[in-house]
This record gives C-alpha cells, sequence and structure tokens, in this order.
C-alpha cells in the first residue's frame, strides 16, 4: 500500500488533480481511497458524484462521539469502487480542524479502513501545513510520499515553498519524501520552464504539466471527473499520464526549500517582481 | 536569633549545580544564592519569574491554578466552570483549603468540580455553544448562585472560542454576573500570571460592573486583601482587626461573596496579605480610587504586635489606644504558647520552599520559637518578593528559586534540616528520608496558622512534626 | 493549656458572633429562601431537571487521560514519567496521587508554554529529555501527553527520534510514548494506552519460545495491596508470573530512611520476556481494552479478561483461571482462605441482607461490587459509572439479572455525576453509598453513610494499603462494609433500649 499526501495551496486545484488521477489509476485497476483532509470536504465529490459526502467530524457532532459512528457510514464506494473518507471540520473561525483531522484519522485506523488490500491511499490535505494536525497524514506509518500541486503564480510558488519546508522537518526525523510538483496551469507567461526551475532548485522534480482546459470545469458541474465524464478527452489523458508517472515514480527527495531572497530572485527572473 | 549562620552555602550550590548539562546549569545558577541581607545591588539577587526548564521536576503550576485554584475559587457564593476537559478541575477539586461557611450546593459552590468536561467534538467545533448552553444549566440547578465564572484550561485559548462574547450574552440573559477569566494553563510560566489574570478580570468584570450593597462608610473601614482562609485564618486575622477597632468590610478571597469584591473600592486602608497574588488589584485600587495599600504579617507573635501597630498608626489615636490593650490581652497567652514550646524546638533548622508568600512570612514565627530558616525559595516568587525576602533571612542562608525535586533533595541532605515546610509533591519524599515535615500551603490540614488564634496551633504542629517518636522508629536497610 | 484548632474554634461564641457580624458584607439570601432551595433540590421536581442536563457537569467520578498513563509508567522499574506539554498538569497529577497513597510521585514535564503552542514542543521535548536524563537516569521513560500537547498535534514519534539523533540521550534507552488527549475517555484509557505503548515497544520483534510465566494486568487499580494479593495468590501457587506494572513498591515504599526515587516496579526484563509467556491475563476489562488488542492480535498470545476480582465469585473465576493455564491445582491454603472468609460472610450477612446500595466508580470496580454485594443479599439500587459506556451498561444490568432476587431494582447511569446521584439518593434512598472521597459531600447532604472504596480515598488513612481483591480482599470490604452498618446502627439507637453490646 502506498500512502500519498498531496499539499498545495487552497484554490490551485488540488481536490480535481487529485480526484482525476484517482480516477485514471483506479481505471487502471488499482484501488485507491482518498482521505479528504480539509474541512470543506470536497475531496471526494467527483469521484462520488455527489455535493459533499457525511463527514466524520460532522456524523460525530451529531451522535455526540466519534465512537458512536459505524465505518460503513462514512466510508463510501465512488467511481470504480474508489473508497472514499472526509475527515470533515468546523467552520471556519471556530474549533480546531487540526484536531479533526487527527480525530478521523485515528477512527479511520481504528475501524480498519486500511484495508490491505489497498493499493494507493491519498490524502488531499487543506492549503498548508498550519498546524499539527495538518501533518497528521505525513507521519510516521502514514503517507511517505508527497506532491505538491502548485502553478505559475506567485502565491502559489510561495506556498509550495513553504510546505517543503514542513516536509523537510519530517524529512529528517521520519521517511517522508517529496515526490515532486505537478504543476496545475494557470496559463502564466512561461509557466512551465519556471515550476521546472523551481523543481530543480527545491531539489525535486516537476512531475506533470497539466494544461488548462474548460473540459475539468464542464466535469464538475457535472459532478465528475474528467476520466470519466469525457473519457476520450485528450484532458483525460494528461490525468492518465500524470497518474502512470506517480505510480512508476522511484524518485524520492527531501526537498532543499529556497530563502527568500533565493525565491524572490526566483520570480524576479519571470518577471513577478517588476 | 542568629542573624548569621556558618554554612557553605555558595559551596553547596555548586555542587549541586554539577549534574546539569551546561545550557540549564547556568540557567538554574543564577536561581540559587547564599543570602545577603543588606543585598540592593542585582549581584546578590537571584532570578526569578522566568520559565522553568523543561524536564526538571519542577513543583510550578499553571495560570489555571492561579486563577481558579487561588484567586476565584474562594468566591463563595458565585459558581467557577472549569471550562475545558475534566482533569484540571478535578485535580483542583477541594483540594486547596478556603473555608467558607454556607450550604455547599445551595448559596455556596467552593468545593465543587463544575466542568465543561469537554470532549474532541467540543476541540473540533468550539465550545462555545456548549458554554453558554452550561451557563443557562447552572442558572436552572443552582439558582441562588450570584454570579459564574469561566476558567479557561488550555485547549479553550488554542481553538480561539470567544468566551467574552458568551460572557457578555450570558450575564444579559441570566441577570448575573458572568465573568470569563483567561488562565489557560500555557499562559505564562506558573500559577504566577494567573493571579495577575485573575486580578484583571475582577478589574474589568467586576468594579464598577456589579452593583453591590454597603450600608455606610466609616472612617475605620478595611479589607482584607490575599488572604485564602486555609485554615480559617483570614477570619482569625479579622478577628485582630475587629478587635483594634477596626470594621472589615471584606475579606478577599477566603470565604468572600461576590458582594464583597463589589466592596473592593469602599475602604480607607487596604490590608494585603498575599501581596503575590494581589498587588496587582491593590494597585489598581490605589491610582484609581485613591485607597492606600499596605501589607502585614499575622505569622507568630513579632510579627503580629509589629503589624498590628503599623495598621493601627494609619488610624487615630483612639485606634493605637484600643490596639495595644488587644496587644496586652493576647501576649501572656503568646507568651504561655512560647513557654511551652521553644524548649523543644530551640535551635532546630528549618527548610522552607512555598508558593509566593509564606518563604518569608513564616519565618517569624519560626524565630519566635527557637528555631533558625536556614533556607528558602518560591515556587513562582517575583523580584520584589525576593527583595522582601533577604532581609529577614540570616546571613548566607540559602535562597532558591523553583529548585528542582533533584536540587531540594541534594539541599536537604547536604543541610540537614530538622523540619521541612513545603509542599504534598515534596512532603513525602521528607518522609521517606526521615525528615520531619510539614506542608505549608495546606498547613496539613490542620490551622489556623496565622493570627493569635493561630500561633499556638502553628507552635503545636511544628513541635508535633519534630518532636515525634514515629521518626526514631527508622532503621536503615542493610546494604 | 489548651489548644483550639479549627475543629472546635469556629464553633466557639467568639467565632458564632464574628460569622454573624460578617454576613452584613456579604449581601446574602434569606435563610427562609436557602431553606426553600435546600429542600427544593430533593424533590422529584428538581431530578428531573438534573437529569435534563446537557452541557454543564458536576462532581464528576473521572479523571483526564493522562493520570491514568503516569500510574502505569510509575509501575515499572526505573521510569520515569514524562509527560509532553504544560507543567501544571503534571503538578496536579503529582498531587492528586500522593494525595492518595502518601507517597511520593516522580514525573517531570516539558513545561510547554505559548511559545510552544505555537510553534510545536519540539524544543521542549529535546531538553526535557536532556535534562531528565541528566539529573534522574531512568532506564525507561513512559511518555505521554497532555491536552495542550494533543490539541497542537506535536508528533511525538518524530519528536522522540530527533532528540535520540541529537544524542541527548542514548538511542538504546526505551522511550515508549502514547497519546493521552483528556478530552477523550478516561483516567482508565490513559492506563491502557500507555501499557499498551510501553509493551508495544518493548517486545517488538522480539517473540522467541514459550515460557511457563503468566502475565497479569491488574488494569488501573489504586490498591498497592491488591497487588501484593495478586502476588501473595501466585506465589502460593507456584505459578511464574510477570504483574505488568507494578505500583505496589513504587507507591508503597518501605521507609528506610532513604529516598529512593524508583523504588519497585516491574523489571523491564520481565517487560521484554512478556510477549513470550503462556497467556495474559486481565483483571479489568474496561482498562486494558487496547492492550488487550495488542496481546490478541499482534503478539498472538491467549489474553484472558476476568471480572476484576471482587468477592468470591470473581475470585474463583481469578483462580479457577490461573489454574487452568499453568496447569497447577489451587493449594489448601487457599482453599482454607476462601472457607474462613465464606464463614465470616455467613455471620454477617444478617446486617448486609436487603441492605439497599448506591454505587458509583470505575467500570470494572462498580462491576466486582454488584456481584459482592449480590453474593450477600444487597440490593445494588443506582449504579452511576461516570466513565461508563453503553457495554458497561449492558454488562452491568446482565449481572443484575443473575440474582433477581436482589439485582432486579438496580438501575445503571452511564456518563452521570455525583450531582445526579445527589438526586437519586433524595427521591430514591438507600441504607448505604459506596463510592470515594468526594462522595463525603453526599454522605454530608444526605446523612446515608459512606463506605470509602474506589479513587482517591484521601480522607481516610491506608484503605490503598489493603487489598479488596481475592479472598482476603472480600473479607476487608466486609469488615468495612458490616461493620459501617453496626456503627450506623449504635448512632441510630444510642438513645434507645436497642443499644445493644452484642451484635
Amino acid at each position: 500500500m502506498r500512502q500519498i499526501a498531496i499539499y498545495g495551496k487552497g484554490g490551485i486545484g488540488k481536490s480535481t488533480t487529485t480526484q482525476n488521477t484517482v480516477a485514471a489509476l483506479a481505471e487502471a485497476g488499482y484501488r485507491c481511497m482518498i482521505v479528504g483532509c480539509d474541512p470543506k470536504a470536497d475531496a471526494t465529490r467527483l469521484i462520488l458524484h455527489k455535493k459533499s459526502q457525511a463527514t466524520v467530524m460532522d456524523l460525530a457532532r451529531e451522535r455526540g462521539a466519534v465512537e458512536d459512528l459505524e465505518l460503513e457510514e462514512v466510508l463510501l464506494d465512488g467511481f470504480k469502487g474508489v473508497k472514499c473518507v472526509e475527515s470533515g471540520g468546523p467552520e471556519p473561525g471556530v474549533g480546531c480542524a487540526g484536531r479533526g483531522v487527527i480525530t478521523a484519522i485515528n477512527f479511520l485506523e481504528e475501524n480498519g479502513a486500511y484495508a490491505p488490500d489497498l493499493d494507493f491511499v491519498f490524502y488531499d490535505v487543506l492549503g498548508d501545513v498550519v498546524c499539527g494536525g495538518f501533518a497528521m497524514p505525513i507521519r510516521e506509518g502514514k503517507a511517505k510520499e508527497i506532491y505538491i500541486v502548485t502553478s505559475g503564480e506567485m502565491m502559489a510558488i510561495y506556498a509550495a515553498n513553504n510546505i517543503s519546508r514542513g516536509i523537510l522537518k519530517y524529512a529528517q526525523s521520519g521517511g517522508v519524501r517529496l515526490g515532486g510538483l505537478i504543476c496545475n496551469s494557470r496559463k502564466v507567461d512561461r509557466e512551465y520552464e519556471l515550476v521546472s526551475e523551481f523543481a530543480e532548485k527545491l531539489g525535486t522534480q516537476l512531475l506533470h504539466f497539466i494544461p488548462r482546459d474548460n473540459m475539468v470545469q464542464k466535469a464538475e458541474l457535472n459532478r465528475m471527473t474528467v476520466v470519466e465524464y469525457a473519457p476520450e478527452h485528450p484532458q483525460a489523458d494528461e490525468y492518465r499520464a500524470l497518474a502512470k508517472k506517480m505510480a512508476e515514480n522511484k524518485n524520492l527527495y527531501i526537498p532543499t526549500p529556497l530563502t527568500m531572497d533565493e525565491l524572490e530572485e526566483l520570480l524576479a527572473k519571470y518577471g513577478f517582481l517588476d | 536569633m542568629p542573624r548569621i549562620i556558618e554554612q557553605d552555602t555558595e559551596k553547596l550550590i555548586e555542587e549541586v549545580l554539577e549534574i546539569y548539562p551546561e545550557k540549564t546549569r547556568k540557567e538554574r545558577r543564577k536561581h540559587l544564592i547564599s543570602n545577603d541581607p543588606e543585598c540592593t545591588t542585582s549581584t546578590c539577587q537571584l532570578k526569578s519569574n522566568v520559565k522553568s526548564r523543561p524536564g526538571v521536576m519542577t513543583s510550578r503550576g499553571c495560570a489555571y491554578a492561579g486563577s481558579k485554584g487561588v484567586v476565584w475559587g474562594p468566591i463563595k457564593d458565585m459558581v467557577h466552570i472549569s471550562h475545558g476537559p475534566v482533569g484540571c478541575g478535578q485535580y483542583s477539586w477541594w483540594s486547596r483549603r478556603n473555608y467558607y461557611n454556607g450550604i455547599t450546593g445551595i448559596n455556596a459552590f467552593g468545593t465543587m468540580h463544575i466542568t465543561s468536561d469537554f470532549q474532541e467534538n467540543d476541540i473540533v467545533f468550539g465550545g462555545d455553544k456548549k458554554l453558554e448552553q452550561l451557563c443557562r444549566e447552572i442558572k436552572e440547578m443552582f439558582p441562588l448562585a450570584k454570579g459564574i465564572s469561566i476558567q479557561c484550561e488550555c485547549p479553550v485559548g488554542l481553538i480561539g472560542d470567544d468566551i467574552e462574547s458568551v460572557a457578555r450574552k450570558m450575564t444579559k440573559e441570566l441577570g448575573i454576573p458572568v465573568i470569563p477569566v483567561r488562565c489557560e494553563g500555557f499562559r505564562g510560566i506558573s500559577q504566577s500570571l494567573g493571579h495577575h489574570i485573575a486580578n484583571d478580570s475582577i478589574r474589568d468584570w467586576v468594579l464598577g460592573k456589579v452593583k453591590g450593597i454597603l450600608d455606610k462608610e466609616t472612617p475605620y473601614d478595611v479589607l482584607i486583601l490575599g488572604d485564602y482562609n486555609i485554615g480559617g485564618e483570614a477570619w482569625a486575622s479579622r478577628k485582630i482587626l475587629e478587635e483594634m477597632g477596626l470594621r472589615v468590610i471584606a475579606q478577599i478571597p477566603g470565604d468572600c461573596t461576590l458582594n464583597e469584591l463589589t466592596n473592593m473600592p469602599r475602604p480607607k486602608l487596604i490590608l494585603v496579605h498575599c501581596y503575590r497574588s494581589t498587588n496587582y488589584i491593590a494597585r489598581y485600587l490605589e491610582e484609581n480610587y485613591g485607597i492606600p495599600w499596605m501589607e502585614y504579617n499575622f505569622f507568630g507573635p513579632t510579627k503580629i504586635y509589629e503589624s498590628m501597630r503599623k495598621i493601627a498608626k494609619r488610624f487615630d489615636e483612639k485606634i493605637m489606644e484600643q490596639t495595644e490593650k488587644v496587644i496586652e490581652k493576647y501576649k501572656p497567652i503568646m507568651d504561655e504558647v512560647i513557654e511551652k514550646y521553644r524548649p523543644r524546638l530551640e535551635g532546630k533548622k528549618v527548610m522552607l520552599y512555598v508558593g509566593g508568600l509564606r518563604p518569608r512570612h513564616i519565618v517569624g514565627a519560626y524565630e519566635d520559637l527557637g528555631m533558625t530558616v536556614i533556607a528558602t525559595g518560591y515556587e513562582f516568587g517575583h523580584r520584589d518578593d525576593y527583595e522582601r525576602t533577604y532581609p529577614e533571612m540570616p546571613k548566607n542562608s540559602l535562597i532558591y528559586d523553583d529548585p528542582s525535586h533533584y536540587e531540594l533533595e541534594v539541599f536537604a541532605e547536604k543541610l540537614k534540616p530538622d523540619l521541612v515546610g513545603s509542599g504534598i509533591k515534596e512532603k513525602y519524599v521528607y518522609h521517606k528520608m526521615g525528615v520531619p515535615f510539614r506542608q505549608m500551603h495546606s498547613w496539613d490540614y490542620s490551622g489556623p496558622y496565622h493570627g493569635f488564634d493561630g500561633f499556638p496551633v502553628f507552635a503545636r504542629d511544628m513541635d508535633m512534626a519534630v518532636n515525634n517518636p514515629s521518626w526514631k522508629l527508622i532503621r536503615r536497610k542493610a546494604k | 493549656m489548651k489548644i483550639m484548632d479549627h475543629v472546635e474554634l469556629y464553633k466557639s461564641e467568639d467565632y458564632k458572633e464574628l460569622f454573624e457580624n460578617k454576613k452584613q458584607f456579604e449581601c446574602p439570601y434569606s435563610e427562609e429562601e436557602v431553606k426553600k432551595i435546600e429542600e427544593y433540590t430533593k424533590t422529584e421536581e428538581y431530578k428531573e431537571k438534573n437529569f435534563a442536563r446537557k452541557a454543564l457537569t458536576i462532581n464528576p467520578a473521572k479523571a483526564c487521560q493522562p493520570l491514568g498513563a503516569l500510574l502505569c509508567a510509575l509501575g515499572f522499574k526505573d521510569t520515569l514519567p514524562f509527560v509532553q506539554g504544560s507543567q501544571g498538569c503534571v503538578a496536579y497529577f503529582r498531587s492528586h496521587l500522593s494525595r492518595h497513597f502518601k507517597e511520593p510521585v516522580p514525573a517531570v514535564s516539558t513545561s510547554m508554554t505559548e511559545d510552544a503552542a505555537v510553534f510545536g514542543g519540539l524544543s521542549n521535548m529535546i531538553e526535557g529529555l536532556e535534562n531528565a536524563y541528566a539529573l534522574y537516569k531512568p532506564k525507561m521513560f513512559a511518555i505521554s501527553t497532555t491536552c495542550m500537547t494533543e490539541v497542537i498535534g506535536d508528533d511525538l514519534n518524530a519528536f522522540i527520534k530527533k532528540a535520540k539523533q541529537q544524542g541527548v540521550i542514548p538511542k538504546g534507552i526505551p522511550t515508549p510514548y502514547a497519546n493521552t488527549p483528556s478530552f477523550t475517555g478516561s483516567h482508565i484509557n490513559g492506563y491502557d494506552v500507555m501499557l499498551r505503548g510501553i509493551l508495544n515497544y518493548m517486545t517488538t520483534g522480539l517473540k522467541a519460545s514459550q515460557t511457563e510465566r503468566i502475565n497479569i494486568i491488574p488494569g488501573f487499580d489504586t490498591y498497592s495491596g491488591n497487588y501484593r494479593e495478586i502476588k501473595r495468590l501466585l506465589r502460593l501457587m507456584d505459578v511464574p508470573y510477570i504483574l505488568l506494572a507494578d505500583i505496589s513498591d513504587s507507591l508503597d515504599a518501605p521507609n528506610y530512611g532513604d529516598y529512593e526515587m524508583y523504588s519497585g516496579g516491574t523489571p523491564l526484563g520481565d517487560v521484554v520476556d512478556s510477549i513470550n509467556s503462556t497467556a495474559t491475563v486481565a483483571l479489568q476489562k474496561y482498562s486494558t481494552i487496547k492492550t488487550g488488542e495488542l496481546i490478541k492480535e499482534v503478539w498472538r498470545q491467549p489474553f484472558v479478561n476476568v471480572p476484576y476480582p471482587v468477592g468470591i465469585k470473581n475470585t474463583d473465576l481469578f483462580l479457577d483461571v490461573i489454574s487452568q493455564l499453568s496447569g497447577k491445582p489451587i493449594p489448601d491454603e487457599i482453599i482454607e482462605e476462601r472457607g474462613r472468609v465464606v464463614d465470616a460472610m455467613i455471620d454477617s450477612y444478617a446486617y448486609i441482607h436487603g441492605k439497599r446500595f448506591a454505587l458509583i466508580g470505575d467500570p470494572d470496580l462498580l462491576l466486582g461490587l454488584i456481584s459482592f454485594i449480590l453474593e450477600l443479599g444487597g440490593i445494588p439500587v443506582h449504579i452511576v459509572c461516570t466513565n461508563g459506556d453503553e457495554d458497561f451498561e449492558k454488562e452491568a444490568y446482565a449481572l443484575l439479572k443473575t440474582e433477581p432476587l436482589f439485582g432486579s431494582e438496580g438501575k445503571v447511569y452511564i456518563k452521570k455525576d455525583m450531582w445526579h446521584l445527589r438526586s437519586l439518593l433524595f427521591t430514591e434512598p438507600v441504607d448505604l453509598l459506596i463510592g470515594n472521597s468526594y462522595c463525603k459531600a453526599l454522605w454530608k447532604d444526605t446523612g446515608i453513610p459512606l463506605i470509602r472504596v474506589g479513587f482517591p480515598i484521601f480522607d481516610r488513612h491506608h484503605m490503598h494499603r489493603y487489598p479488596i481483591i481475592g479472598y482476603a480482599g472480600a473479607l476487608n470490604l466486609l469488615t468495612l462494609m458490616v461493620n459501617t452498618v453496626l456503627d450506623e446502627l449504635d448512632r441510630q439507637t444510642k438513645d434507645s433500649p436497642s443499644f445493644d453490646v452484642i451484635r
């Protein structure tokens, strides 16, 4: 079982990328599970064709305690048998979403969600490693492999660098490694070059460059992945390619995050700071 | 009393520090000194009120302990919520003695454990809604509660709950003051910040906000501030002050009511017992209401007489005369106590380690009994506490700040005290070492210890500890 | 010279007057009003409201997880309980346990404060381990957490590894850990996960050939006398054993004029070898759930849960299980002991038969007590378990059904507290109350005699040094119960002709 965590700045298309990749993996015969680790709980809707599924924490709140839940209530089957679960959590501004992630993952472990026949477990994690809770998926015994979804936009690059710093900490104490960057194109000038160079400076690889295509949104409006909604469309092949690379990827890196100066220099080179 | 003692304290300090890793050793060095009673410069002062080093086994507690356990907890006609998980309220339940009159659970709530018993869901989704509901339920369960205080435990601050707005809303809805206290345990470095936070919450949420009743004011109105009534000594002190002709319009916080808190800006003079935990509000009252405050010490006859006269001087001839009469009345009784116990205790060496007041305040009482305090220190004293301590202690005595369990054990081994006065966490270590011990936080469930009624009990108990025959039964194990 | 202390002083005229005079500043409710409310709290109406509480907990009979973890850690030789989190918590745990055991309780914290809350507690962990190792030289650190650490999500395992990488403590020193959030479960769960953590850490990959020893896990048990009793019975049976988390010496150490910080405890070598024992027998169920899973699923070792051996039947069962597992017969000495205790019960039953009981405490203890009360013809009426779950509830009802004559009246209240029990005691009074020291408030309000059993017991000395399990424990409990009834009887009859000298 390979456990993979996907991090990235909020709104970058992390959940869409994850679900499309998982759909492609499932299509290729791999058994996958997605664990959504974002209180917004939108990491599984394209696989499940739903607005949102019942989350561990929401049900726990309803029932009184997480002990009162059954695994079947929160672990649902979607496209090609992909297992889906969402940690859920509070509204913005109250409580502790990070703790919600810890609680939910503990619940999944204790109740046998990590079936031995799974090939992949994907964690789709909120924006940034803001507190210990959001590092839960990359702790001992869980995801050892991380991919960062980014784009050629300045803030996305900043966030990716920041996430790498978090990974570095865990890379030193545990076995956590960065598998590479995934560029979800925003059609910024010289985007491929920028992200490639950034990846190189980070000491990792640009695993795949996903071009921008309206088909993604169209499929999404139908609550489906492109792989399912328009399997013949070239965009579906992009995700298949990404899935294949990920399945075959053996290159795992300890990232070398850039200093603020280095980062600004890089961005300047690509005309961001003019 | 020997004001100078023969012991090589400097050497002892160096010895005890040997074992520490370098960083900690350097830090700890600053917290240990050989006393110079005339100390005025920073070279002969120790460092205090800084973080305890991780892993050393400090005796210190937290801000919650300082607020709920010390300042707010004894306010008897209010319900104090331990807001957060169940433990903090459990361990501080009925454990610090704050004697009060009243019917527990009906019109007084001091020895109860009221908690929101946070569960995982409350952490993840926030606890504000539960807190609102809880306040309503308090009103229903305890209709005679005069107010509610919310004593925050660690998670509340970490998850960012907005207890202040809950407090405002519930104050309005329930018609009794609901007071938020941000005393999460991770704030500050000891109980001390909890005292400060609690003082500030009285300032911000009681004074000028809660209406109280006081029928009249007299020129002899005083206020006892910072006596926790551990074994009822706030009452024993009150008795002295009343006999002197003064009127005690509030006794804070031991056996205190919300109404007495509202009387805080009304006296002519504030009498401060525990300076450490209440000086903040005393200063505020002085600055904003122009009420003077002074410290006093009712431990042992020497200090009692001295303090009584100092207090009387703040009033008129009538009070001063009456004060002398009171001293005259009690002196024979005090002399009798000394006559009985001094021969049994003369020359005995005492080592103290207490919280924020007693390490200096009880020195005089021991000296009245012919005993010498050879070492003392505070869990959470500040610079101003130590400055008040140096002159009270003999030259060359040992003074320590926040000593670790290890340090205390070694000091006791080397200094060979005849009596140790400290807390529950220390007590049984000394029992095992065969060193007589009295708890000086809780009076070992005895008391009162100060005031004229307290001194005989104090003397009896110290004698009991030092001279009990059971110590002689200890037989060392053949090695 | 007569010295009056707090016991007499405040009853004197001087103080009565002082208290009366103080009232003018207190703004109290009138005596009539207070009386009225006091009576109201005894009514059915109040009880209904009391039981409708959703958010408010009043006087709960449970502590938090880290306290249980600490108790467990103290049961291992040369082990320092090490708590990653706020120092105030550790000060509380140490005080709480010291007040019960009347013993020193060594434990350290990493003194995490506001900066650690923001930046995480890694540096606290590293410096804490370094200092604690230098000062206290443990052979094992048993690491647990507080709620602060759990909320910010510190990664214990990574932190400990880092500390070892940096060389602040030797690489080889065992550093088992357990996450013990105080906002789930209670002290019994903290005990469980700490024990599991220790056993798991110490035995990973070490399975060798099976030994004849039997592991015994007492569970969250605060009677040092119980641990000694278990050891005595096994010695009498000539059964080799490993008692896992043996606090009998660490929290009940002899006085030799020296303080030994690490006194007694289960030797670490035995812990390592426990994976090879014939079987593990746990004397409690609700405080050994996770540990049991480890033993069954990872160790693949038989794990037998017997009921907490309070009373005759439960002790019979415990000894039978030991006898079966070890192939050793129960020796005459124990059989004689059983005979004597049963004889004593037959001599005393008349004072217990038909007496109505209210009980409050931990789930396993309650099950044990119910069983014993039923053996004596007592009637368990109110059974309150603040930290009990639905499984416990079912089990307790099933147990009550085994003796319909005495058990049918019993009602089980899970997740309820002492204030709920207070209402029950007023609306449906009983003859005897069993619980910890905090129950003295209930005794004060209701006048129902309190038999102190459980944790904590702060206000009576040395009760934890006497066993309440095994046949010897049954005799101690019987003596306590019957003499409480007889004391009460004397009090009731002291002004009547039935003030008998022979009872």
